[in-house]
């Protein structure tokens, strides 16, 4: 099959899928193979020299017609073989205002339905044997999208790709027979059933089964186009499907270099809500007394003007974000530096593991490599996966660890909770959160014992690497890190197996209290077994944004925690948020701008509120986990006033009579971009349309060298006041100052930013149910959260997620901030659960 | 453990048969599943009651065997070593058979099997007709062993051939010998299985699995389990030397849930054999190693099909792959496997024993050695026989099966399991192996034989038969999925009388289209009833279809009761067992059914005294005639 797709030769099927191991169900892609009994089906059969096929006999052609006419038994068909079909298609337009589907012009996939196609091609006129109608419920009871089995034809690429591909396994065929339908364990909702909402289904779907619920009451799209998913750091080429002016919906690009056809629920069903969402912000608002009222730019620019001309330098705080632009960025940078003369920029890029990563590397003047291609993870022989739950926080990045997997690679997981993904992997290292750099630490013991060490001692550092392994007594390591030996022992030996391994660090390691000695081992460890070492950073520019700010800031990373601690201290202060920071309801700055597409809580207690427009409505690039450069497309104009953030900017040093920052359109921006900043050198965006593949340019390895540390345990204790464990999730489900796992209804089902997960042990002890309110509190302070009960998490322990812009009273980040090096670290935090006033 | 090699293993050998020596009188009860429902078991227990009441543990001995095959009769139970034979035997004898037969000699008479036709007493079981004519290879010794226990096997040379092909013959040769002895596989296809373990030999790979697949799913055949359960070593014997030959390490029996008995057996069996060194590491002190597993299947019919069957073992969906990719090249977890039904692993340690000389010197030209079908229907002998290849169906039906049941006519015979076809009168005399039942239409299958009588209707058997497959379809492929449900849908019409004139060519496309289109056996053989009868009994369908009647008076929708008024003698009791009370009528005046009440249930009929009968059925045009004066006189 594949080798006649590619030769142009046309052979009808309706279950095979280029991304899928030949099933061999729907028998349409039969052929004849001289020598050969019976007729096999192309899709499963291999090409072999010397074989004679022919894919197109009269023979063949009567058998796939029988066929086909079988499958439309039992799929509506009175459409497809009606008399009228023609005239039909020519003057109606499909009603699509109803439930149940019973011919094509009801259908939603009418004119874009490969049934339909293969239909056309075998020239069907007639069915001969009567239509059974299956008269199954259809479910609409899950997000997103419904099913309806009566449309579907058993082709099982939904089921196919769920397993294979996406390595969820939540649809599976069920009963046997004419009975034979799909569905889920036990028939339940797909929210139970472990179903991350990806989409893929739908997206291999031949017919009206499967129907995403924003476009099925819709009439016919307009256009299609493609451009880049700048929900996280992974960039998936998606196109947007919209209608005169409006966003519909959005679909995986099949012509995607890194997702190759797949996406996750943010790019197939959220991405279509967030540009017209209702909390976008259309003009420039200007606060009157205690109202924000609307004001034109000129008014807007020129307040903010005169208003910061009252601070002294030091005193104005600017916060930049990681989903901006590296044109946005680059011109932020400009503005704080040239135009307002301020240092003091912050931005939660610096709590990424990148961060972590670069700090390590500046202090101790070594230059990892960054860049690695996520398709070549697939390749790979061991993974150690650690600090993320990589379905949710990098889903394109699991699929291709999953084919490593698939392929017989050992996957080790490093985490304290047990992930959905834990059944693929062939160990589990559960080590007590905060102590994996012991963990690394005897791994590396356990492998200095047994490898030859001559290569090693010539390595800078390498005897002190060893002196202060000394200290790690491997009988003390379920005591410390509350993993076996034998576990360890079992860890160390996959390392020492085949080639060397691809670590993956997420943020949990990098955000727990020991961020820096975790870094240091696992450094020190990949060195050791000459293993890779990649950080996965959550949002999409985070590459862009470091590369960018380091080059105004001579090379140096901002601590996060003293911007919070600047910005709590004194409330004499301008803060200027382009980007989410945690802004506690107490602290009220004495001049505040939002520049944000969206409003929340503290656009509302702005002084002036900026309205930019979002990924769709401007261009410029963005720097993914790869490396990869990639651009977004301007695809509508921005939404009434809207404006880009370098153009607000530029707008501002006109203002304040600054020359030379005065930019008309982005690509001037990479222009110059490309001139000053080493590694953007190549980046055209010419190229870049023409679809070259770009990586940010790095410089060559650095000198190679053990970092020193010290293993002194630490963790996070809990106490009897507060007695669980409470471990920050740092989401990705924002855009901006919209927090979509609580906006978008869909998202809000199955990842609730509010839900405080627990395990079911403890929430019988502590008398609580799935959706009971309850209140955390911490040492700093106390959030909102609704109970959910989950079956990953480990008994004392308890899950929040940590989103930048959720409303204050349900935010985690007061639970965890402000920081303070005694007391506890950036994601475990030890707290009280107490029953909430509903 | 005890180290054990090959001497080691005679040395026990002489000593079970030295012990054995003395000839002790032996009850053998059948512990067949069939003989089971009979209540065996109990009477097992009896007996032991019985003897140690009579104080005659020391002179007597009770086992339970494995099944004996002629299940009809059960339970069985045969005194040995006088081979005395007593069927139906129930607790009430068990005092007699102990005082006359054990204690005085005696025979009794009322157990022993009546030959209907010379109507003699027959004492001895291999003189019984239904014995008589077969050739019991596989099957010989179940009737001695208790499965549960492996000296029982040992001492009858079980476990010989293994050592033979340990330490006296390399790989290639008991390849070799499987060969040339000419063993086809008994599963259904009838492929030589030397040829399949050569390919599997061949096949490059550091690990192979061997499979026994045992997961019979054919309505009424039964001999796999029959043989799990009555003399499992045998099986796993055949294993191990299908292993060493291959070069497997590691093995699976693929049972269905439903045969406990044989889980049983066959773990008891398994768990013995490793004491021995038969299995696991060093078997018999040689360097080969390898181990059983046993699979619970759930018990689905395509699970029966290799490849899904091979996913079931992997923890997937029962569904069947698209070959090649062959078992031999690419099987279990990828590897390449090599999977055999139970009776063929039984047939390889005779063949290993005796010889392929030997061996093929049984059975026809192309089919070599013994088959077991099963014999169930209309026949007065049902159970397990065990006849050489190549014997006349008249024989295996006639001679062995006693003939049919209530002196009707047959009409039919259905090999192969659902996916079989029905054999007509016509072809009684074909010799029976893999390639002439193949050119009948039909198939060896797994040896099934459901014999049929004149009272049946062979659009209402194909109909039956393919809504089995249609049940048991995986799903996963269109023309079996849906083919067999259209094929369903007119068949049934056909029997409602609803049938249209181009009914039969839309059926033979349809089954065409079926045969040729499916992805595994199960959809590409499924059509067979259907296309059998349309060869065989065309004349019946299209009774159905033009004149709207069944012949056979069997389709309900066809036929009509009738009280023959001349006949009847009012003696109220089918109008007391009418269910529906549609018949009217007094004491000793003649009866009326209500043609329009009526739901055919066939009580009248079957309640009206033989020496009356005056309950009739009819069909077509002398139905319609009937219906007509009914609800003439209605109105």
């Amino acid at each position: 099959m594949e080798v006649a797709r590619q030769n142009g030769v046309f052979i009808p099927s309706l279950c095979d899928h280029p991304r899928l191991a030949p099933f061999s169900g729907c028998r349409l892609c039969i052929v004849e193979v001289k020598g050969r009994r019976g007729y096999p089906p192309s899709c499963g059969t291999y090409i072999q020299e010397g074989m004679e096929i022919h894919t197109d006999t009269p023979k063949l052609r009567k058998l796939r017609k029988a066929i086909l006419e079988l499958i439309l038994t039992e799929h509506p068909n009175a459409c497809l073989i009606c008399s009228e079909k023609e005239s039909c298609d020519e003057f109606k337009s499909t009603i699509r205002k109803t439930g149940e589907v019973t011919g094509c012009v009801l259908c939603f996939n009418n004119n874009d339905c490969e049934l339909q196609d293969v239909s056309k091609v075998l020239k069907v006129e007639k069915v001969h044997f009567p239509s059974v109608y299956r008269n199954l419920d259809i479910k609409k009871e899950d997000p997103f999208f419904d099913r309806n089995y009566n449309l579907c034809i058993l082709c099982g690429r939904c089921v196919r790709i769920c397993h294979e591909v996406r390595g969820a396994s939540t649809l599976s065929f069920v009963y046997r027979g004419s009975q034979t339908v799909i569905g889920t364990v036990l028939d339940k909702p797909l929210t139970e059933a472990g179903c991350q909402f990806c989409g893929a289904c739908v997206d291999v779907c031949p017919t009206g089964a499967l129907a995403e619920r924003a476009i099925k009451y819709e009439s016919l799209p307009g256009e299609k186009t493609k451009t880049i998913c700048p929900l996280c750091s992974i960039g998936c080429e998606i196109e947007l499907i919209f209608r005169e002016g409006k966003i519909l919906s959005s679909r995986p690009s099949n012509t995607g270099a890194v997702n190759k056809g797949q996406a996750c629920v943010k790019g197939r069903f959220v991405i279509g809500d967030i540009v017209h969402a209702q909390q976008r912000i259309l003009l420039p608002l200007i606060r009157k007394g205690k109202k924000l009222e609307e004001a034109s730019w000129e008014e807007a620019l020129n307040y903010i003007v005169q208003s910061l001309k009252k601070f002294k330098r030091k005193d104005i705080i600017l916060v930049a974000s990681p989903q901006a632009t590296c044109e946005d960025s680059y011109v932020f940078q400009r503005f704080a530096h040239e135009v307002l003369n301020v240092k003091n920029i912050s931005s939660t890029a610096s709590l990424s593991p990148l961060a972590a990563y670069q700090v390590l590397a500046v202090e101790n003047g070594l230059k990892p490599l960054l860049n690695f291609k996520i398709e070549d993870l697939s390749k790979a022989t061991t993974l150690f996966l650690m600090g993320t739950d990589i379905p949710v926080s990098h889903p394109i990045i699991w699929l291709e660890v999953l084919k490593a997997v698939n392929n017989g690679a050992r996957l080790v997981v490093v985490s304290p909770v047990n992930f959905s993904i834990n059944r693929y992997a062939s160990l589990w290292l559960q080590a007590k959160p905060g102590t994996e750099y012991l963990l690394f630490g005897f791994l590396s013991r356990i492998i200095l014992e047994r490898e030859q060490t001559q290569n090693l001692s010539r390595i800078e550092g390498f005897s002190a690497f060893r002196k202060s392994l000394e200290g790690l007594n491997l009988s003390q390591s379920v005591e410390l890190t509350g993993v076996e030996e034998s576990l360890l022992k079992k860890a160390s030996e996959t390392l020492l197996k085949g080639e060397p391994a691809v670590f993956l660090f997420g943020t949990e390691l990098t955000q727990s209290g020991s961020r820096n000695k975790n870094m240091a081992a696992l450094w020190n460890l990949a060195l050791q077994t000459r293993s890779q070492l990649f950080p996965l950073v959550l949002e999409n520019n985070v590459r862009g944004y470091l590369k960018i700010g380091q080059h105004f800031q001579k090379g140096k990373i901002r601590d996060f925690n003293q911007s919070l601690q600047e910005l709590s201290e004194s409330k004499k202060k301008a803060l200027y948020l382009s980007g989410p920071i945690h802004y506690p309801a107490k602290t009220q700055a004495e001049f505040l701008i939002v520049q944000d597409s969206f409003m929340n809580e503290t656009a509302n207690r702005a002084d002036v509120v900026l309205p930019t427009p979002t990924f769709a409505e401007t261009e410029g690039t963005f720097i993914n986990v790869e490396g990869r450069v990639q651009k977004t497309r301007k695809i509508i104009e921005p939404l009434e006033e809207s404006r880009p953030e370098w153009w607000i900017f530029s707008a501002l040093a006109r203002k304040m009579d600054y020359k030379g920052l005065d930019f008309k359109k982005p690509s001037e921006i990479i222009k110059e971009i490309r001139k000053t900043i080493p590694g953007f050198e190549k980046t055209w965006y010419s190229s870049l349309q023409r679809g070259k593949e770009i990586f940010i340019q790095e410089g060559r390895k650095g000198r190679e060298k053990f970092v020193p540390l010290k293993f002194s345990p630490m963790a996070v204790e809990t106490s009897k006041k507060y007695p669980f464990l409470l471990r920050v999730v740092y989401s990705l489900d924002y855009y901006k100052n919209l927090v979509l796992s609580q906006e978008i209804k869909g998202l809000r089902r199955i990842r609730n930013s509010r839900w405080i997960k627990i395990c079911l042990e403890d929430a019988e002890k502590l008398k609580l149910k799935e959706g009971n309110s309850i209140v955390l509190e911490s040492f700093s302070g106390e959030i909102k959260g609704v109970v959910k009960i989950s079956d990953s998490l480990p008994k004392g322990m308890a899950e929040a997620q940590l989103l930048w812009n959720e409303e204050s009273l349900f935010s985690a980040s007061h639970l965890v901030f402000p920081f303070s090096k005694k007391r506890h670290s950036l994601s475990l935090v030890p707290v009280k659960i107490k029953r909430g006033s509903s | 453990m005890e180290e054990i090699d090959f001497t080691k293993l005679e040395e026990i050998r002489t000593e079970i048969e030295k012990a054995r020596k003395e000839q002790k009188t032996c009850v053998t009860v059948c512990g067949g599943t069939g003989c089971h429902a009979y209540g065996c078991l109990k009477v097992a227990q009896a007996f032991k009651d019985e003897i140690k009441k009579q104080y005659l543990q020391d002179q007597v001995d009770v086992r339970t065997t494995g099944c004996h095959g002629f299940c009809e009769r059960g339970p069985i139970v045969v005194i040995q070593p006088y081979g005395i034979f007593y069927q139906r035997v129930h607790l009430e004898d068990i005092h007699e058979i102990i005082s006359s037969t054990i204690i005085e000699n005696k025979i009794v008479n009322r157990l022993l099997y009546v030959d209907p036709r010379t109507n003699k007493s027959i004492i001895k079981e291999k003189e019984v007709p239904f014995y008589k004519k077969q050739r019991r290879i596989i099957f010989e010794n179940n009737g001695f062993i208790d499965p549960t226990d492996i000296r029982d096997y040992i001492a009858l040379d079980g476990y010989k051939a293994i050592t033979k092909a340990l330490f006296e013959m390399t790989s290639e040769e008991v390849i070799a010998e499987i060969k040339a002895s000419g063993l086809r596989g008994r599963g259904g296809a009838g492929f030589s299985t030397g040829i399949k373990w050569e390919i599997c030999r061949q096949a490059k790979s550091d690990t192979k699995y061997i499979i026994c697949n045992a997961d019979e799913g054919d309505p009424g055949a039964y001999m796999d389990r029959s043989l799990l359960e009555g003399n499992p070593h045998s099986v796993i014997e055949g294993m191990i030397i299908g292993a060493y030959a291959i070069g497997a390490a590691e093995g699976y029996i693929y049972v269905r849930m439903e045969y406990p008995l044989a889980v049983r057996n066959v773990t008891i069996a398994l768990s013995q054999a490793r004491k021995l060194s038969l299995l696991g590491q060093s078997i018999l002190g040689s360097e080969f190693h390898f181990d059983i597993h046993v699979f619970r299947g759930a018990g689905a019919f395509v699970s029966g099909e290799e490849t899904s069957l091979m996913a079931s073992i992997e923890g997937r969906r029962a569904f069947p792959r698209q070959r090649p990719p062959f078992p031999a090249q690419e099987g279990l977890w990828g590897k390449p496997t090599n999977i055999n039904n139970v009776e063929t692993w039984a047939n390889v340690p005779q063949i290993i024993n005796r010889g392929a000389d030997w061996y093929s010197q049984i059975g026809t030209r192309k089919s070599k050695g013994t088959k077991i079908f099963s014999l169930v229907g209309k026949i007065n002998n049902t159970g397990l026989v065990e006849v050489p290849m190549g014997m006349a169906l008249k024989e295996i039906i006639y001679d062995i099966g006693g003939g049919i049941k209530n002196n009707k006519k047959f009409k039919a015979v259905q090999t192969g399991g659902p996916s079989g076809g029905c054999i007509p009168a016509e072809m009684l005399d074909l010799p029976i192996d893999f390639d002439t039942l193949t050119k009948a239409g039909s198939m060896m299958g797994s040896g099934g034989m459901i014999v049929m009588d004149e009272d049946t209707c062979m659009v209402d058997v194909a109909r039956y038969f393919l809504n089995f497959t249609q049940e048991e379809s995986c799903g996963k492929c269109v023309p079996c999925r849906i083919g067999t449900r259209q094929l369903v849908e007119i068949l049934t019409r056909i029997t409602r009388g609803q049938g249209e004139e181009t009914d039969l060519k839309r059926l033979e496309d349809l089954a065409t289209t079926v045969k040729m289109g499916s992805l595994c056996g199960l959809g590409q053989t499924a059509p067979n009833p259907v296309l059998t009868t349309l060869r065989y009994f065309r004349k019946e369908c299209e009774a159905h279809i033009q004149k709207k009647s069944c012949p056979a008076l069997v389709c309900k929708e066809l036929i009509c009761y009738y009280i023959d008024p001349e006949k009847c003698v009012g003696c109220l009791l089918c109008l007391k067992n009418c269910p529906v009370e549609a018949i009217s009528g007094e004491r000793k005046k003649v009866h009326v059914i209500d043609q329009e009440l009526c739901i055919k249930c066939s009580v009248c009929f079957s309640v009206c005294p033989p020496k009356v009968s005056a309950v009739f059925k009819y069909t077509g045009m002398k139905k319609k005639r009937i219906m007509d004066l009914a609800s003439k006189k209605k109105n």
